[in-house]
């Protein structure tokens, strides 16, 4: 694997993810009737081709690619597909696939069109307890990923519903209880995941000098990112606020994360890229 | 020794005129003797059903004696007298076999694509086979005629979607809940398309099923029918709290359940999925509950347009069908007339 480099391996994963997000506008003006395997089989490929590209680049750094931008976001996006991959078993939920493609598709792009891809800088933080707090974060972050487009899919389909478009009966989509479901599980996972990546970072990663640690901004970002979640599960199991509201704060929650995500780390000492 | 069908159906007679030419199952096997026997034919199935009376026959006689032959014994084993034009019809190769790969395919149904009578040719078939009425001619084209079902049920979209309302209102529920064995049913109003959409409902596994009407007594009948509970009609909204599915068809000429109404019974459901089926006209449940979140309205005519696009859909696929049926018809008949030349072809099914 070694005539190419990581960078352009994950660019073939990107061309892949792009092909699937096109092959998507086609399930949808089919109105999701075609069979999903294409674009399950697309996802599959790019997938394959996105962890030979991650592989290649943590021999050649000799550590867990995770430490900068372009390495979490790309990570971001494998542990998206990979969950996707898992869930795309089931065939009923396969047409994850169909709203996740063009977010994967997306956050490539943004990867790639990162000018800091500064892989060989040495991290502020080194060891296993950076690794671990990176890919806790990623993983996180895959999770809500995910949760936002199964909770675009419920929203496509409530609204089908709502109208009483044809497409709601005749689509091979889940049910919506089902898609709430997912979107709810996916996003306690993600919560979980992300309490555990602030526990991790907070027990493992000690302040080094001159670093201003408790009121560095991406972590203050951080905690918000957290605290919103919060509210999004609190709203939904205490106060029985589900359907179209809790998917709606899936997609948008997950929004300002994409949104917000390269600002804060700009914007903090510690995680500038 | 060709196949040959007489028979008459929807399509050729009312069934004043059917019902006159129906065979009970019992009578099949005689029947069918009676017919071999006579040399009529070599081998025979009847096929039955409130849609249709057909003899499918192997036949050596020269085909305008076989039909008359035929005719005579239909007429003569149910003593019909009245005379007959154009309500039986009767056709030999190859209309013959893309006939009965029609009727296997639901082509030929008064609701088109529907798989039940697949069953009842299986069963008539079954019937025929049993009793040895049928030899390589009919066993063959019978067992191709179920192949070619099976084939355009899933290679087209011909059996897809419902065409009636109470199937209709089960697809919906299917959409919006992740299974229906947990669900409550409510019908309101004892009317027979609402009986028949909970009916549907029970038979795809929901729960239980609540029944209020104004008249209690009809309200306990049905319920008893259903294998369910009768509510009063003024006690209905008490039950709410645990209600997936409603199902109404009162006559009342005002709205039973309104958005002032339904707004406070939806946080006591903790705001779960409420599918609700209007069926009454003027109608049951005012518009603008549809806008309560989580609350999905449909009336008659939302659920009467989405099964006649899924009508129109299966009609698209008829030409489709239709090529897939003669194709395999000729297949059938070319290797019948070259058994060796053709792969997979049988030699039961040569030229005798």
């Amino acid at each position: 694997v070694s005539w190419l480099t990581d960078r352009q391996w994950f660019s073939i994963a990107v061309i892949l993810y792009g092909l699937s997000a096109t092959y998507s506008i086609f399930l949808l003006r089919k109105q999701f009737r075609e069979d999903n395997r294409i674009n399950y089989f697309l996802l599959l490929v790019a997938f394959g081709f996105h962890t030979i590209a991650m592989f290649v680049r943590g021999l050649s750094l000799n550590r867990c690619p995770i430490n900068n931008l372009y390495e979490a976001t790309t990570f971001v996006a494998w542990t998206m597909v990979a969950a996707y991959l898992a869930m795309g078993l089931w065939s009923r939920l396969r047409f994850l696939g169909a709203f996740a493609s063009p977010l994967l598709f997306a956050i490539g792009v943004f990867a790639l069109l990162t000018p800091k891809d500064v892989g060989l800088v040495k991290p502020e933080f080194t060891g296993g307890g950076l690794t671990l707090h990176v890919a806790l974060f990623a993983l996180a972050y895959g999770a809500f990923g995910l949760s936002s487009v199964a909770g675009l899919m419920y929203l496509t389909q409530e609204r089908d519903l709502k109208m009483h478009k044809l497409r709601a009966v005749l689509s091979f989509m889940p049910p919506i209880q089902r898609l709430e479901l997912v979107t709810g599980r996916l996003l306690l996972s993600g919560f979980a995941l992300l309490s555990a990546a602030l526990i991790a970072s907070a027990l493992f990663l000690h302040q080094q000098d001159g670093v201003l640690f408790s009121g560095d901004f991406k972590i203050l970002w951080s905690i918000f990112v957290w605290a919103l979640y919060l509210g999004l599960i609190i709203m939904r199991w205490k106060f029985w606020q589900g359907g179209r509201r809790f998917a709606w704060g899936t997609v948008c929650a997950f929004a300002f994360v994409l949104l917000t995500f390269w600002g804060s780390s700009l914007m903090s000492p510690l995680h500038r890229p | 020794m060709p196949v040959v069908v007489l028979g008459m159906s929807h399509h050729s007679s009312p069934v004043t005129v059917r019902e006159r030419f129906a065979f009970s199952e019992a009578r099949i096997p005689s029947a069918l003797q009676t017919i071999r026997e006579s040399g009529i034919a070599d081998e025979a199935v009847i096929l039955s059903t409130c849609n249709r009376v057909e003899i499918y026959a192997a036949t050596s006689l020269e085909l305008r004696k076989a039909f008359a032959e035929l005719q005579e014994f239909l007429v003569r084993v149910h003593d019909y007298r009245d005379p007959l034009t154009d309500e039986i019809y009767k056709l030999s190769e190859p209309e013959s076999i893309e006939h009965l790969f029609k009727v296997a395919s639901g082509l030929d149904s008064m609701v088109l694509g529907e798989t039940e009578i697949l069953g009842q040719l299986k069963k008539a078939y079954d019937l025929a086979l049993q009793y040895n009425h049928t030899g390589s001619r009919l066993n063959k084209a019978f067992q191709r005629a179920f192949n070619v079902a099976k084939h355009i049920r899933t290679e087209t979209n011909i059996q897809r979607g419902s065409v009636s309302v109470a199937s209709v209102a089960v697809e919906l529920a299917e959409k919006i809940f992740s299974s229906l064995g947990e669900r409550q049913v409510m019908v309101i109003g004892a009317g027979d398309t609402s009986e028949k959409a909970a009916r549907a409902l029970l038979s795809r596994g929901a729960h239980s099923v609540i029944v209020s009407n104004r008249s209690h007594d009809r309200a306990v009948a049905l319920a008893a029918e259903l294998g369910g509970r009768a509510v009063h009609f003024e006690e209905w909204a008490t039950e709410f709290a645990n209600i997936d599915i409603v199902i109404s068809s009162t006559s009342a000429p005002h709205y039973v359940l309104d958005r002032a109404k339904l707004e406070p019974l939806m946080k006591l459901r903790r705001n779960r999925p409420l599918l609700l089926i209007d069926i009454a006209v003027p109608r049951d449940i005012e518009p603008e509950v549809n806008f309560l979140e989580n609350v999905y309205l449909y009336n008659v005519d939302d659920l009467q347009a989405i099964a006649d696009d899924y009508l129109r859909q299966r009609k698209d696929e008829i030409a489709r069908c239709n090529e897939i049926i003669r194709e395999r018809a000729k297949n059938l008949m070319d290797a019948r007339a070259h058994p060796s030349a053709l792969p997979g072809s049988d030699p039961a099914f040569s030229h005798k």
